[in-house]
Order: C-alpha cells, then sequence, then structure tokens
C-alpha cells in the first residue's frame, strides 16, 4: 500500500506532493526492473538509487492539473522507519480547479497494490483509492 | 454592590467588547427574527440515549449484574481428516445447558462453511466492476468458474435416542427444533453428523482451509470453523443469529470440548486443549525432547526438526492416528495438521505457573520461525497478562500459514515468509513478529473476553491492536509499530468522510477496515492512556474491565463504564467523539494580542461609562489593561509591571497586604490574551507549550473540559512578566491533529512538513 497526499499550497501557487511506500516494496520493484541491488538504507546504498528512483516515479506517477499534464520537480526523498518518503512539487499553478493523478507505483510488480491518494486544497479534502483496475481518477475542486 | 459592578465592568471589556460598544436596542431587537430553541448538543453530556438503561443483568458500573448469565455448550467431537481427497468429516454431539431465564422453543447452530457453499450469497452482496484488464486468473475465477463447493453437508441432525430433530438452514444459520421448550436451567443434547470439502486457503482466501505444496505433493491443514457450532443467546441480542458474510467474525458461547481426530499417522497435530494421548501420539525421541521444553525458559527446544519434516513429506504413510484433544471452558476449537510441519516449544512462567509457548511451522518459514516464533509468543503471554490477567491456559500456540493472520483460542495462524532462498526483509521479519504478537494476543480478547465480533469488530480488534502495540514495545525498544502512535492515524481521520465510518458501526459496514477497527480504537486507547487519563488510572481500569469481563460476553458500554468507574475520569465526551461519530481533531491557535496595564482610564471605559450615565468619580477605582501600541498604551508604561503602572492597584494592595504578602505576589508586566479555535469536531485537550524571549518554556494542558460551554472557540489570558515568544500546540503530537499548519503561534515561522523538508534538501 501506498499514501500520497497532494496539496494545493495557494500561497506559493504550487501543488506539493507527499508520497510513502514500503522500502521493501519499493527496493523490490527497482530491483527487478532495472537489474541492480539497491540495500537501501544501509551502508552500501547504491548510489544509483535516487535517480532510479526519479527515473520510474516519473514514469508511474502523472498529474494533470485542470486537465493539463504536469510535470514536477523531485525536490527529495528520505526514510522514515519502515517507509520511503520522496517529496514532488509543482510550481506555478495559479488556480485548481480538478486534478487528475495516475498512480501506477507498484502496481508492475504486486498485484494486489493499493494506491491510496489524498488531496487537500484549502479546507475541502478528497480521496481516491487507485489499483490496478482503476489506476486514475479525477477529482473536482471548483468551489 | 458596587464591588460587583466593576467586576462586571471588567469583564465585559474583554469577553465582549462589542456587545459592551454598541449597546443592545430593544426596538431593533423586535426586528430581528427570533432565535429558535434546540435539543442539549453539547460534547459533553452525558450519554444516556446512547446507552442502554442498566439493569440486573448488566449493572451501569459496567460489570457484571447480579443475575448476569451466559449459556454453556459443550461439544463430543469424532473428526477425520481424508487427506487425499482434502474432506473433512465430523459426528458431533452438543449438549446445550440453558442458563437464561428464559424458555427457548429452538436453537440456532452456526454452518460458518456455508459462506463458501455453491449458492452463498456472499459474492452476491459484493461489487463487481468490469476492469478495463483483467489477469487471466482472476477473470477464470470471477467469470468462467464454477464456484468452489465448500459448503456443509449435513447427514444427520438426532436427539440422544437417535430421533431425527427437524432443522431448517438459512444460508449461514441452523434453527433445530426441540421435542419440548427448553426451560430454564434444563439441557439438551443432540447430535450432528456432517462432512465438507476443504478449500485452499491460499488460492480461495479464507480463515480456514489448505496450503498445497506441488514440489512435494503435500498439505499443510489449518482447520477452523469447521464444525456446526452453536450461536449466542444473551439479555442483549437474544440469539445473535445474523449471518455469516464473511467479514463480521464470531459470536460464540464457552462450553467443554473433548475432540478426537483422525489424520494421517506421520502428521503433527495440535490444537485447542491438552492433548490427552500424548504418549500414543508422540515417538519416544519426541516425548523426551518434550520433557525437556517443558523445563526450557530461555529458547525453543525442537519436537519435530526440519530434517526429520523433510522425510516425512517424502515418505508418506496410509496408516491413521488419533489425537485426542480435551479443553475446558474455551469459547471455539481449532487444529493444524500436516506432515510437513517442524514442531517446537519452550515454557514461559505466567504467575506462578508455567505455559508452553508452542509453533509449528513448513520448512518455507525458515530461518525465520525457528529463530523467532516461539520467542514471539511467549514475550507476548507475558505482556498481555501484566496488562490484563494472567494467561489462564496451559499453551499458545503459533501456526505459519501463508498469508494469512487469523485467531481461535490456544491458537493461531501467522503469516510472514522468507524468500525461497531464505532471504528476508526487515519488514518480513517485523510483519512476522507484529501479526504473531496480534494473533496469540487474541487469546485475551475475543477467546477469553468474550466480545460479539459478529456485531463490533473494534472490541476484539481495537482492543487487541492497542496491547499489541503495548507488547511490540515491550519486545523490543522502538519496535517499528504501524498502528498506535497518534500522529499515524492522520491520513485515515484527515480523509474523505465519505469513505469513513464511526468505530460504532456494524462489523459488515465498515469502510477501511484496518483503520477503522483496528488502528482507530487502537489509536484512541493509547490517547487516552498517555494524554487523557495517565498511564496509572487507565491500566488499572484496563485490567478491571479486562477481569471483569474475563470468560463472559461484555458490550461496548460494558468497556465505556469500567473505564469511568474504575478512574473516576468522565470520559463520555471521549467515546462519543472517538466511537461514535467520524470527527478528527484539529485546534488551533486563531489570535494572539498583547496588553499591559494602564493608570489611565481608556477610551473603552470612558465611552462605557458615558453610556450608562455614571462619573468617574462614581465607580470603585479600576485597573485600565490596554493594548500594547494600541489606543491608550504609553511607551512608559509598556515595559512596567502591573503594580509600578498602576496607582489603583499598588494603593488596593497596600490596603489590603502585609508587605510580605505583597512580595511573595508576581509583577507580570505583559498580559497576553490569547484565542484558540477549534475547526475539528473532537473535544480535546490543548496541550501548549509557550516558549518566552529568554528561551524558557512553559507546557500548559488545558483539559477537554475547557470546551464544554464554546465548541468553536476559547480564550486564555497569560500573564507573565516575560515577553511571549511562540506558542506551539501539540508539541509532541498526542492528539491526532489533523492540520498542523494553525498549530503554532506566530505563523511566519511555521512551516509544513513539505517545505520543511524542501529547506533540509537545500542546505
Amino acid at each position: 500500500m501506498s499514501v500520497t497526499q497532494i496539496e494545493y499550497v495557494e500561497h506559493q501557487q504550487a501543488v506539493q506532493i507527499i508520497s510513502r511506500v514500503f522500502i521493501d516494496d519499493i527496493e523490490d520493484v527497482l530491483e527487478e526492473r532495472y537489474d541492480t541491488e539497491l540495500f537501501l538504507n544501509t551502508k552500501k546504498e547504491n548510489s544509483e538509487f535516487t535517480r532510479l528512483l526519479e527515473r520510474y516515479v516519473r514514469k508511474k506517477l502523472n498529474i494533470k492539473i485542470n486537465g493539463e499534464k504536469k510535470e514536477y520537480v523531485f525536490v527529495g526523498k528520505e526514510f522514515e522507519e519502515d517507509m520511503l518518503v520522496f517529496y514532488l512539487e509543482i510550481e506555478e499553478i495559479t488556480k485548481l480547479d480538478f486534478i487528475t493523478v495516475e498512480n501506477l507505483i507498484l502496481l508492475d510488480l504486486f498485484e494486489e497494490q493499493q494506491n491510496i491518494v489524498h488531496v487537500k486544497k484549502g479546507s475541502s479534502r478528497q480521496s481516491l483509492l487507485l489499483n490496478e483496475g482503476e489506476s486514475f481518477g479525477m477529482l473536482n475542486f471548483r468551489e | 454592590m458596587k464591588y460587583t459592578f466593576t467586576l462586571c465592568v471588567v469583564c465585559l471589556i474583554w469577553i465582549l467588547p462589542t456587545h459592551a460598544q454598541t449597546p443592545q436596542n430593544p426596538e431593533t431587537n423586535s426586528a430581528t427574527p427570533k432565535q429558535r430553541g434546540h435539543s442539549n448538543t453539547n460534547k459533553f453530556r452525558q450519554m444516556y440515549e446512547e446507552f442502554s438503561t442498566p439493569n440486573i443483568f448488566r449493572t451501569a458500573s459496567g460489570a457484571p449484574g447480579p443475575q448476569y448469565y451466559q449459556q454453556q455448550a459443550d461439544y463430543v467431537m469424532d473428526i477425520e481428516l481424508d487427506d487425499d481427497k482434502a474432506k473433512l468429516y465430523g459426528n458431533e454431539t452438543i449438549t446445550y445447558t440453558n442458563n437464561s431465564p428464559d424458555p427457548l422453543e429452538f436453537l440456532w447452530v452456526q454452518l460458518d462453511q456455508n459462506v463458501r457453499a455453491k449458492d452463498s450469497k456472499s459474492p452476491l452482496i459484493e461489487e463487481v466492476p468490469l476492469k478495463p484488464a483483467e489477469r487471466p486468473n482472476d477473470l477464470v475465477r470471477k467469470f468462467l468458474e464454477e464456484p468452489f463447493d465448500g459448503g456443509f453437508n449435513i447427514e444427520a441432525v438426532k436427539d440422544k435416542n437417535g430421533k431425527e430433530l427437524p432443522h431448517t438452514i438459512n444460508q449461514t444459520m441452523m434453527r433445530v427444533e426441540m421435542p419440548e421448550v427448553l426451560k430454564p436451567g434444563g439441557q439438551f443434547t443432540f447430535s450432528i453428523k456432517w462432512w465438507y470439502n476443504i478449500n485452499n486457503h491460499v488460492t480461495n482466501r479464507a480463515r480456514s482451509g489448505y496450503e498445497y505444496f506441488e514440489k512435494d505433493d503435500n498439505r499443510a491443514y489449518v482447520i477452523a470453523q469447521f464444525y456446526p457450532r452453536m450461536a449466542v443467546y444473551n439479555d442483549v441480542e437474544g440469539w445473535q443469529n445474523s449471518q455469516f458474510w464473511g467479514r463480521g467474525e464470531f459470536a460464540l458461547p464457552f462450553g467443554n470440548f473433548e475432540v478426537n481426530i483422525t489424520v494421517p499417522a506421520d502428521h503433527i497435530l495440535d490444537g485447542t486443549g491438552k492433548l490427552t494421548n500424548r504418549k500414543e501420539v508422540f515417538t519416544d525421541k519426541m516425548m523426551e525432547r518434550y520433557e525437556k521444553a517443558t523445563k526450557s525458559y530461555d529458547k525453543p527446544v525442537l519436537i519435530v526438526t526440519e530434517k526429520e519434516a523433510k522425510a516425512a513429506e517424502k515418505k508418506k504413510v496410509t496408516t491413521k492416528k488419533t489425537w485426542k484433544l480435551k479443553a475446558e471452558n474455551v469459547r471455539d476449537f481449532a487444529f493444524a495438521s500436516s506432515r510437513r510441519f517442524i514442531y517446537d516449544m519452550m515454557a514461559v512462567k505466567i504467575g506462578d505457573r508455567d505455559v508452553m509457548a508452542v509453533s509449528m511451522y513448513p520448512r518455507e518459514g525458515n530461518p525465520l520461525w525457528e529463530e523467532y516464533s516461539t520467542k514471539v509468543v511467549a514475550s507476548t503471554l507475558k505482556s498481555y497478562s501484566r496488562m490484563t490477567f494472567d494467561y489462564p491456559y496451559h499453551k499458545a500456540i503459533s501456526v505459519h500459514a501463508k498469508n494469512q493472520g487469523m485467531e481461535y483460542p490456544m491458537i493461531c495462524w501467522n503469516y510472514g515468509r522468507p524468500e525461497p532462498n531464505g532471504k528476508y526483509s526487515d519488514r518480513v521479519k517485523y510483519g512476522m513478529i507484529s501479526v504473531i504478537i496480534h494473533e496469540v494476543g487474541h487469546n485475551f480478547f475475543p477467546m477469553i473476553v468474550n466480545s460479539d465480533e459478529r456485531q463490533w469488530t473494534w472490541m476484539d480488534e481495537g482492543l487487541n491492536t492497542f496491547v499489541q502495540y503495548v507488547a511490540e514495545q515491550d519486545f523490543m525498544e522502538d519496535y517499528p509499530s504501524r498502528r498506535g502512535p497518534a500522529d499515524k492515524i492522520v491520513p485515515y481521520m484527515s480523509g474523505d468522510q465519505n469513505f469513513i465510518a464511526p468505530i460504532m458501526t456494524q462489523s459488515n459496514n465498515i469502510y477501511q477496515f484496518g483503520a477503522n477497527a483496528y488502528a482507530k480504537p487502537a489509536t484512541a486507547l493509547n490517547i487516552l492512556r498517555n494524554t487523557i487519563m495517565g498511564k496509572d488510572l487507565f491500566d488499572y481500569a484496563f485490567r478491571t474491565y479486562s477481569q471483569r469481563w474475563m470468560f463472559k460476553h461484555p458490550t461496548p458500554e460494558d468497556f465505556f463504564r469500567t473505564m469511568e468507574d474504575a478512574s473516576a475520569v468522565d470520559l463520555d465526551w471521549f467515546w462519543r467523539g472517538w466511537f461514535y461519530t467520524t470527527d478528527y481533531t484539529d485546534i488551533g491557535v486563531a489570535d494572539v494580542r498583547k496588553f499591559h496595564v494602564s493608570n489611565k482610564p481608556n477610551k473603552f471605559i470612558e465611552e462605557f461609562m458615558s453610556q450608562v450615565s455614571v462619573d468617574k468619580e462614581e465607580i470603585t477605582p479600576l485597573v485600565y489593561i490596554v493594548e500594547d501600541g494600541g489606543e491608550g498604551s504609553n511607551e512608559d508604561e509598556r515595559n512596567g509591571t502591573a503594580q509600578s503602572n498602576s496607582q489603583t492597584l499598588k494603593s488596593f494592595l497596600m490596603d489590603n497586604f502585609s508587605k510580605e504578602e505583597r512580595e511573595k505576589m508576581k509583577q507580570p508586566k505583559y498580559f497576553y490574551q490569547i484565542v484558540f479555535d477549534k475547526p475539528g469536531g473532537l473535544v480535546m485537550p490543548i496541550i501548549v507549550e509557550y516558549t518566552f524571549a529568554d528561551g524558557t518554556k512553559e507546557n500548559v494542558t488545558y483539559p477537554a473540559q475547557i470546551w464544554r460551554k464554546n465548541d468553536v472557540y476559547v480564550v486564555k489570558t497569560l500573564a507573565t512578566d516575560k515577553e511571549l515568544t511562540g506558542i506551539q500546540l501539540d508539541p509532541n503530537m498526542e492528539t491526532a491533529d489533523i492540520d498542523l499548519s494553525n498549530n503554532m503561534w506566530p505563523q511566519s515561522g511555521q512551516q509544513s512538513p513539505f517545505d520543511k523538508f524542501k529547506e533540509k534538501v537545500k542546505e
């Protein structure tokens, strides 16, 4: 299971994304995809990890704002107990009426993977439960 | 009277400034629409409407009443496992004792296996959306294959004289009609003969069934809910004959069991109860190792080794052997059997008794299982015994089933399997340790504190997940617990309200099952223990509940009432908010203003006096308070103490207090008026950390009752001789506050977790 928190921060005109996945899961999927060994969160950690993670995330997590596909800045990653947390930011968003999130992360390895997406704009909150059958969803935040 | 009058003036200044500035005109008032009345919506009102009236069965204190009763169901069963065809045959005799004051016309027996009958209605109540793409095996299972025929075949229902009894099967419930009414205190004995096809619990996800090992054509059976079981009859539900749909688990009466299970002679079997023919079914070598295990308190002793299990899986004998188990005062019976099982045990001291911690696992579980399972069982029994009561049974078994965790009296199934090469990650390891703690912990809730799972999943899962957290932290310092800490429930509680149900929701109708029935109640109890009640009061009350309802059937109210009864902490507001609603915690700092004392009457008081036509000379002298830098504030007074700024105050002190008394008094310079608001529906304590200019901090907790008269915002004034530089709410994240952006003053120093990370990365 992964949990992704997306927030539209109006005063920064930015959409900020924090995503959490289990370290083991992401390790398994990246090792298999890119045929490497990663040793995540250990002294032996492969220096290629962040680059591979970014490459993978960019392929699997796609966001459209008001119908238009948006590129994001890969801000970074950190470890938190058994979770890997990564941070993405979409800049220069002057308004957010609709957001479409496609999250295919880990679905290529785990058939029962569930990706939960929470989106917050001001005091309004909506969620998506994504899995293999429904890998994307749109939320309406128009006031 | 004058003194009272001046006091009122002072209150009005700060609490109702707008009212005081614009006195109400009775004429304009009559033109505005009249306010409507309302019923009591106060969040601290007592739960008389939600709770049933206490009675002779269940008292207002939450204890069993003077006429509390429970039914008894005793079983004698002969079971045979046909390993070739994967069928299970049983012949059982039930002796049912009616301890209730009610005459019973019929009995209800639960046929759980019918949830897997060909005509089961369970699949019919599940939504099946069509996906744009399906894996072939899923498509076959969903749309092409005939459903597995796993329901009960009831061959006979007879009284003790062998006479057929009329019976009616309604899905998973069977009504058995007795020749005459079963009077209070009466007993009725009848027997049921049955068989069913055992399912593969790995491919056909289930709590009971077998795992198939293709490479050597063997099965490992974990068998439960396998025999027709008496339903509960009690003072709360009458017959608890709500159908088993697959999710809401079980409601079962206590009883004694004598069970003879016949399996292939090379199987290793264990289950609920004492093995009464150990010498017949154990080899001499096993007996010798068993004796050694009963005296081994520090590490498990192998009764069957991996090498021996591996030899058995190849050989496959055709003879049979019968294992005899006898259990007293249990609510259910389950067993596991396979020739592939490795088997180990150690002793653990509980009070002054020895209990055996036991594990059974196929070699696929190693090296993880031989290292951890039995030790975790032992540690769990100790932690739970400390939190509740001494574990009363003589053993607890952890069986390795590939991908499920499930509990029965004295025995449970647990997942956690290394890769085929024996490699395992921390996640698999801690997942396994956590599930063993959880399932062994279920011996306490609901196997012994026997709540109704069909109705209330949280009563066993929530309480058990709470104690699981305590046991995990006992097992290892800083154990990576998934559920328990307050901040971990925030993503759930801040989620879309369309997919959240109150904890007090019938088990079949819950959204987000794990978060709702496990994590949220466990978190709520952690918050009660750490933040609201304190460990001592909480632990005493929690033990009182466990001991009052040990070997009995509690309801949610019995729990809620006992926690108050044994602690003198009024918790109705907490139960109402956390258990009966989907409200969340969100408390913020809405406004902070700085004031000082002034000697001169300020504009407000002058206007007020002219409006009520009172001369300055007519009222008792007042101490005036003005906003720093605002109207009436002057530079000389800004950093003076209240005493030095106000002659009125100084004279009052000199007239009424001795020098010694005056010297002991505080000399505040600054008065901060702080408004706390509460966008969230839950009432919770306001936990505040004040930081002052000299770097010192002061922590204050305003109890939840601060919200009793105003659910929207509350005002506090801090009088201090040091300048206030910062306010942080809930600094240790104890309340599951879903929005931290309003938890800090000043706001400029405020950073979201995202911005904090971004800054960290830049450095």
